[in-house]
């Protein structure tokens, strides 16, 4: 006998889920046709049948803290074959926005993040924050250049004699990017450590009483053992291939999160190009790495964009303001991008800067809120994924 | 009537093509009756040749050979004739062919070695149908003396005012008779009601005040409160009813009759009628037979039962485990009664009851079972105080753990609305414990959807109680009828009145008596408005039948009815005791008074009868005994190894319609039989039996309904009465050194079709391989 569960339904939490686009929560009369149909549900208590009852119960401690949430890859085939017009597929993704929320720290970010009244604030700060370093960076170069020198830094990151070449950080300063985004990063990272930490501890432990691993406690080591061999994994889009609807989003998909990696490659060049060799952008077009970046802004556009057009398309699904707003954001990111440099070659100046004004502030709402963004998944599901690879879910 | 026969037979559809049609013309004419034959006798041709002869004063009792009589009935029916429908197509020519009997050449037909087996059934029912028409008579209906129209509704609830008003609006009058001092019932005690209509969604206020309001509108209904029936006496069309004053003791209250201990002496021999009557009055002091008629009793036609429910009384079902002694747990009926005060509040402190769990199985010993009389009403009852709960506090949780959550046909659209509450939480499960817990209540579930043990946190929880008829307490209709006041067979449903269940759902055991509503199972205010509609055109029905002297269903139509030939009566009783209806009442010598009105001309009591003194116009001992005594038996003398005969009595009602079936899709089985339709097996008198076995057949056979529990039996006990008949014959038959197994009884379904040409054959085989009758040829 497993030990007795006292269940607390919470009505807020059903709520929620609701407004997350799960409002069929409360329609599963427990067939548990989904969780045949799901192609990689697992065979020991499978999902989405136990998440269905447990969301029409608004039993909030039973899901957030399971990894089971995040091994779903959305394909959909549980919502198409559901007799009784629930949507497991969607009621899944509101749990999981609601996890993303309820790991996130601080709090009131991680709400912000989901509300659409709060949208012009989220895009409002960092133009202002970018506007103000623009301004200085154009009507304050020699301050600027006399502040550095104290520290006997050179401000400038222009090319030498190389007035004619429109550069970016004629209009905003490279230092000021990464005074930015440096730190922004590191908060990142510590919000996640922060979050994973629970997150892990409570999936484990709802795994346990589940009876869904066979560990007793997390050894940190077989853990990382485990996410090395998930990665690979992750990066083929293996899961993902087995969803069979999934396998028209499979590609997108694909395409974005590899033009992610590529972008990140080429910016940490860029960055040891810049600081280590002290050779400001722009680079030439004929540089490898330059067709990489290239290559990489094209596939994030193509990619973001068809995504959002099967979204457009998909009347079964529903699309709710975080998917909206996440996919929103990746496309400006690539859009932006590409559209600067485009601008950048076509030697038109301001229309290059206004550009990438637009850019950086895209960037910012894509890397500040990336734990409170449902892009916060590329962590909870890759952490999940190698959690069951280490409890051997199966 | 003097009759004046005629023969025609058909030689369409095959029959012409298959019998030598010389040879069947060749029986009537011997016997001096004109036969005449068309090809196509049910054409507008072959009728007006038939309705010529009629016309001309010829013939005015016909055998038509032709197809079966259950098609064309229409077709050949001359008023004021006796017709003879003898089944040449589907009997004889469809399921057995000259393929598999060739026909016999001249030489062949000559010799002692061959014989044509299907010429000879078709000479064989020739024979047999005009024998009958010989011995049969036309109908005159009977009609009662006195007689009324009007509809006497037992029941004040929704089902007897919708009734009621059904009643009322074709144009009857109606009484309705109320034990409570108001209409309304049940029903007016809720605070809100299941959807009565589309989209079934949403609770609605009860429609008892509309009803009270739409019947006042009627004068033609009258409107008894604190009021019962003492005895309902007489038969339908002429039912004289007494009524009193609940509690009050009257002389024509109905009297019981003697319990089955009391109806022997001291030495266990059974009492004679005289003693046992004396008896009866004894132990019914103060009450007046049932043949005593209240001359102040007021006549009614017909009677629609809608006594309802009650509540079941939990405390008597075993569930300590569920702390129904605790102040807060409530059965659904007293929640109900909470609810419709006001807000639901606790009883112990008057606090708001935010997390009420609602309770629907006992959850004892790994038994799935509900409550008793429990069903999916007590399921939609706890949705329905589940939304309660939601509906009187924005914050409320309801609860409802269940084992079987039935919400058939479109409440299934309540059920999912109710599912849709934020605040409504189901799961399957058998709860084990409801205990105290600080302030509240912990409740705690094995075997959930939610794992495996479940425990939840309740102010207040709720046991569902079912719903009990009120014929488990009480016989209601208080009939003064000699098998007793009450319906006989409740039992078999669980004390719920008794109704053909599958064939016929508004008729109880006795005739002109319509149950509807709770009374016969549990049902919501919706079904129960339907049910009483369909009582009520059963009450209409059987007034305007009785009117004209026919019989109200499953014969609708027929005019007969059983007559006695009392000379010969030895007041055995058995046609009183075994009459499914109750339709006779015996007097104080045992003699039995039949009540036409009653009957349902099913011919029990002339199978029961060892006197062989009850008939019907055109159904009678000797007429069916005169068509066995027809058959033809051919022995050794006539071939050198002559075909074995058989009987088969089958039931007109499922197995003979069976039987055309096997004839339309042309399946053989052996010739060799010969099949009577008997009204129902019921009917079947031991004495054919006997007859055919003495005069040479080899084997007799009997094709029922399937009686028991699930009985499918147009007379609900035929063919049950007819079995043991059959079982008390082998003894009779062993005395005689014939072996029991040349009879035998059968059930089969009206569906089962394709099972029948086994049944024959195997029984065929069975007596085959015993050899022939002994006394063949004698």
């Amino acid at each position: 006998m497993t030990e007795t569960y006292l269940a607390q339904p919470d009505l807020g939490f059903i709520a929620q889920m609701r407004g997350l686009g799960g409002d069929t929560l409360k329609k599963c009369y427990q067939c548990a046709t989904c969780s045949v149909a799901c192609p990689i549900a697992p065979e020991n208590s499978p999902f989405p049948r136990k998440e269905m009852i447990a969301a029409s119960w608004g039993l909030k401690d039973r899901l957030l803290g399971s990894a089971d949430i995040w091994l779903c890859h959305n394909c959909g085939d549980c919502t198409d074959m559901c007799p009784r017009g629930a949507a497991p597929g969607d009621v899944m993704a509101a749990v999981r926005a609601a996890a993303i929320t309820e790991y996130a720290q601080p709090k009131a970010l991680a709400k912000a993040v989901n509300d659409p009244k709060k949208l012009p604030w989220l895009l409002g700060i960092p133009a202002i924050w970018f506007a103000i370093f623009a301004y200085i960076t154009m009507a304050h170069e020699d301050v600027m250049t006399k502040l550095f020198n104290v520290f006997g830094i050179a401000w400038s990151h222009a090319h030498e004699g190389a007035e004619h070449v429109i550069a970016q950080a004629d209009f905003f300063s490279t230092w000021f990017v990464d005074l930015t985004f440096v730190p922004l990063a590191g908060a990142v990272v510590v919000i996640f450590f922060l979050s994973l930490s629970r997150f892990v501890g409570d999936i484990h432990e709802n795994a346990v009483k589940e009876g869904k691993t066979d560990k007793k406690s997390i050894d940190v080591k077989a853990f990382l053992q485990a996410l090395g061999r998930v990665i690979p994994l992750i990066l083929k889009h293996n899961k993902f291939n087995e969803c069979g609807t999934n396998q028209e989003r499979a590609t997108p998909h694909m395409m974005v999160l590899f033009s992610f990696i590529g972008l990140a490659i080429v910016t940490g060049i860029f960055f040891i190009v810049l600081y280590v060799f002290q050779t400001p952008g722009p680079y030439s077009q004929l540089n490898p790495v330059k067709w990489l970046a290239n290559i990489a802004g094209v596939a994030l556009v193509i990619g973001s964009g068809i995504m959002i057009k099967s979204r457009l398309d998909n009347k079964d699904q529903v699309t709710t303001y975080k998917d909206w707003y996440i996919l929103g954001v990746v496309f400006s990111v690539g859009l932006t991008g590409m559209l600067t440099e485009m601008a950048r070659l076509a030697h038109l100046e301001w229309i290059t800067y206004g550009f990438y004004y637009l850019h950086l502030i895209a960037i910012f709402n894509l890397f500040a809120f990336l734990p409170f963004s449902k892009m916060a998944h590329l962590v909870y599901r890759t952490t999940a994924m190698a959690y069951a690879e280490y409890g051997n879910r199966k | 009537m003097d009759k004046k026969y005629g023969v025609y037979i058909c030689t369409g559809c095959g029959i012409g093509d298959t019998l030598d049609m010389e040879d069947l013309v060749d029986i009537p004419e011997e016997e001096g009756v004109n036969c005449t034959t068309h090809p196509f006798l049910c054409s507008k041709e072959g009728v007006a040749l038939i309705q010529k002869d009629v016309d001309e004063d010829k013939v005015n009792a016909m055998l038509i050979g032709a197809c079966s009589r259950r098609v064309n009935f229409d077709v050949f029916r001359f008023d004021n004739c006796l017709v003879e429908r003898v089944n040449l197509r589907e009997g004889v020519v469809w399921p057995h062919s000259r393929e598999t009997y060739p026909a016999l050449t001249q030489e062949q037909k000559e010799d002692e070695e061959h014989f044509d087996r299907i010429q000879m059934k078709a000479e064989d029912y020739i024979k047999m149908g005009m024998i009958r028409l010989e011995k049969v008579k036309l109908p005159v209906p009977y009609k009662p003396e006195s007689f009324s129209k009007k509809i006497l509704v037992l029941g004040g609830g929704v089902t007897g005012m919708a009734a009621a008003l059904d009643a009322a609006k074709t144009g009857y009058d109606v009484t309705i008779v109320e034990k409570t001092d108001a209409l309304g019932g049940y029903a007016a005690k809720l605070r809100s009601q299941m959807p009565v209509s589309a989209p079934f969604e949403t609770l609605q206020a009860p429609v008892v005040d509309k009803m009270i309001q739409e019947i006042e509108g009627y004068p033609s209904i009258d409107v008894r409160t604190g009021c019962e029936v003492a005895r309902i006496a007489g038969q339908p069309g002429e039912f004289t009813v007494t009524f009193k004053k609940p509690g009050e003791r009257i002389p024509f209250d109905v009297p019981f009759p003697l319990p089955e201990e009391m109806m022997v002496d001291e030495n266990g021999k059974e009492l004679d009628p005289e003693a046992a009557h004396a008896k009866f009055l004894e132990y019914n002091e103060g009450r007046l037979d049932i043949l005593q008629m209240d001359p102040d009793g007021e006549l009614y036609g017909a009677v629609i039962l809608a006594a309802g429910w009650r509540p079941a009384d939990l405390s008597k079902q075993g569930i300590d485990h569920l702390g129904f002694d605790l102040p807060d747990v409530v059965s659904n009926h007293e929640f109900e009664q909470i609810a419709a005060k006001g807000k639901i509040m606790r009883p112990s402190d008057g606090k708001p009851a935010k997390n009420v769990v609602f309770i629907q199985s006992p959850g004892k010993d790994g038994d799935d079972a509900d409550f008793d009389y429990c069903g999916s009403v007590t399921s939609q009852v706890a949705l329905k105080q589940a939304r309660y709960v939601t509906e009187d506090y924005d914050d409320g949780k309801a609860y409802v753990i269940y084992q079987h959550m039935r919400t058939p046909g479109l409440q299934e659209y309540f059920y999912k609305s109710m599912q849709q509450e934020d605040g409504v939480f189901m799961t399957k499960g058998a709860v084990t414990s409801v205990e105290t817990q600080g302030d509240g209540l912990a409740v705690t579930a094995v075997n959930t959807l939610l794992g495996d043990n479940l425990a939840l946190k309740a102010d207040m929880v709720v046991v569902a109680g079912g719903m009990v008829p009120a014929t488990k307490d009480d016989p209601v209709v208080n009939l003064a009828y000699r098998q007793g006041p009450g319906f006989r067979d409740n039992d078999i449903f669980g004390q719920y009145a008794d109704s053909n269940y599958i064939c016929f759902p508004y008729e109880t055991q006795r005739t002109g008596i319509y149950a509807a509503g709770a009374i016969r199972r549990a049902m919501t205010i919706e079904e129960s408005i339907e049910d009483a509609a369909g009582a009520a055109l059963k009450a209409i029905q059987c007034v305007e039948s009785a009117n004209r002297g026919v019989s109200v269903h499953p014969r609708s139509g027929d005019m007969t009815f059983p007559e006695f030939f009392f000379q010969r009566c030895t007041q055995c009783k058995r046609c009183t005791v075994e009459c499914p209806f109750g339709a006779l009442d015996d007097d104080a010598k045992g003699t039995p008074k039949a009540n036409p009105t009653r009957c349902r001309r099913c011919g029990t009591c002339m199978g029961a009868c060892p006197e062989r003194i009850i008939s019907f116009a055109d159904y009678t001992i000797d007429s069916i005994g005169s068509q066995v005594k027809a058959v033809g038996v051919p022995s050794e003398d006539d071939f050198d190894e002559p075909p074995l005969r058989f009987l088969a009595l089958i039931c007109e009602n499922d197995a003979f319609p069976a039987l055309d079936m096997v004839g339309l899709n042309r399946i053989d089985y052996s010739p060799d039989v010969r099949f009577i339709p008997v009204r129902c097996l019921g009917s079947v008198n031991t004495i054919w039996i006997k007859d055919a076995l003495a005069q040479g057949m080899d084997g007799v056979i009997l094709i029922g309904c399937k009686h028991g529990d699930d009985y499918q039996c147009h007379f609900v006990k035929g063919s049950e009465l007819a079995e043991i008949r059959v079982k008390k014959i082998g003894d009779a038959l062993s005395s005689l050194a014939l072996e029991e197994e040349r009879v035998a009884f059968v059930e089969v379904a009206i569906d089962e079709y394709d099972k029948l040409p086994k049944i024959i054959n195997d029984f065929v085989e069975e007596v085959d391989a015993l050899g022939p009758n002994p006394f063949k040829g004698f």
